[in-house]
């Protein structure tokens, strides 16, 4: 999963390029939380002295965190204020993203994982109910990134050497589509990455262990609307030809928008999936598990009919 | 990659017609592109269409029949032959279903047929995907 794209990047462009340093206070601040050690069976809990550290460091937004539960929920101010508190206690999504780091998931993911776990944190937080925010928000935001590794984990045991190798070649797919204008074919993705073309191979079976990614989902599901819309008007002039449109139209209209529309591009507007990859914002290994899910639910759902 | 081949590469897996067996001949499917160096698009296509061949007639026959998948591989093209027995009189591939609109897209030849040379009786696919085939 690569987003490299500016404009898929994550659900608030803003919190994430948070100015140098200030992600790497979390390395002290949050001592008692990094302790943990990975899995956070701990979550939550903090020793005197790393709460006393932290509560320095964020002392300034402990405020504004009430002053923005206090407003209401169509208040102008909001988007201001929560855009300040989600990039003031961003280094705290960063350390826990990190503590995730070492099980095969692209850092960027996490933090934006995180990220969403703490922009939840900083919407549901509620200061009146007398807990301190990093007590709710660590073990928030370590649930968003652990239920991102549940829900796109692997489905089956894959060695690390492969999930390492699954990162590299999604990366790569991405620049070599860019560049040749169609997918690439193994052999350019073993050349690329200087590895034998068998491991290429081998990296491209594990792929499809991997599950589906929501955090993809996540990501594109609000920004994408508008221009996935336009995309399904063109489509739908395809439909429109088919003679069983009785049948499938409504099963397509169940469908969430974004698989409705790669299932369009890719059968009625005759689009290939890197195409359609490009267009809609995410990887073309991504478009290949949403069509293949997309039409086992569809064939199900046709067969019910 | 051009290798020099004699002739076509068959590969022949015979299956009872089950759908718990048709991941293992989309794996299959998916290998023999890979190694056949079809780019990702063309697998992942091939994928999905020996997955919709298959699931299309291992309804239309019984479990205790047998299904036969055909690859026929060479430099330029997979070419993919799925048949079996249908399950009862009158049994056949639609080609009015969506499950035949996908085929159509994801393939860049496909055809239903009713009885091949071994079997008057059987039904089947048959289908070729390109090698580099654009769309």
């Amino acid at each position: 999963m690569t987003r490299s794209e500016p404009s898929s990047s994550a659900p608030s462009n803003g919190p994430l390029e948070s100015p140098n340093g200030s992600a790497e206070l979390d390395e002290t601040s949050l001592e008692a939380d990094g302790a943990s050690e990975g899995d956070g069976a701990t979550d939550g809990t903090a020793d005197d002295e790393g709460e006393r550290r932290r509560d320095t460091e964020y002392a300034h937004l402990v405020p504004l965190l009430s002053e923005f539960a206090a407003l209401e929920a169509d208040d102008p101010r909001r988007e201001a204020l929560r855009d300040e508190l989600v990039e003031g206690y961003l280094p705290v999504a960063r350390h826990i993203a990190r503590r995730f780091s070492n099980r095969g998931e692209p850092m960027d993911d996490l933090v934006q994982v995180a990220t969403v776990g703490l922009i939840n944190a900083v919407d549901r937080f509620q200061p009146d109910r007398g807990s301190d925010f990093f007590s709710f928000a660590v073990p928030t935001i370590s649930g968003e990134v652990r239920r991102h590794f549940r829900d796109q984990g692997w489905s089956m045991r894959v060695p690390r050497r492969l999930k390492d190798l699954h990162v590299s070649i999604n990366a790569t797919v991405s620049e070599l589509s860019q560049g040749l204008g169609r997918a690439p074919r193994p052999s350019e993705i073993a050349a690329k990455l200087g590895v034998p073309v068998a491991d290429v191979l081998e990296g491209l079976e594990a792929a499809q262990a991997y599950r589906s990614s929501s955090l993809d989902e996540m990501l594109t599901s609000e920004e994408g609307g508008a221009t996935l819309g336009d995309l399904l008007g063109e489509a739908d002039a395809e439909l429109e030809r088919v003679e069983y449109q009785q049948a499938l139209e409504p099963l397509l209209g169940e469908l969430p928008e974004r698989e409705r529309t790669i299932v369009m591009l890719r059968f009625f507007g005759n689009l290939t999936q890197t195409q359609i990859a490009d267009r809609v914002g995410i990887s073309q290994m991504h478009v290949s598990r949403l069509l293949a899910q997309t039409l086992v639910k569809l064939r199900h759902r046709l067969e019910a009919e | 990659m051009s290798v020099a081949h004699p002739g076509p590469t068959v590969v022949e897996l015979r299956i009872s017609a089950r759908p718990t067996l048709i991941p293992t001949v989309r794996t299959v499917a998916s290998d023999l592109a890979g190694r056949a160096d079809f780019d990702l698009d063309a697998i992942s296509d091939l994928r999905m269409a020996v997955d919709e061949a298959c699931t299309t007639l291992v309804r239309l026959t019984t479990e205790d029949d047998t299904l036969t998948c055909v690859f026929t591989v060479d430099n330029e093209s997979i070419g993919v032959s799925v048949s079996t027995r249908p399950g009862w009189l009158g049994a056949k591939v639609s080609t009015e279903s969506f499950g035949w609109r996908v085929l159509q897209t994801l393939a860049d030849e496909v055809q239903a047929h009713e009885g091949n040379d071994g079997d008057p009786d059987s039904i089947g696919i048959a289908m070729v995907k390109r090698l580099g085939a654009v769309q």
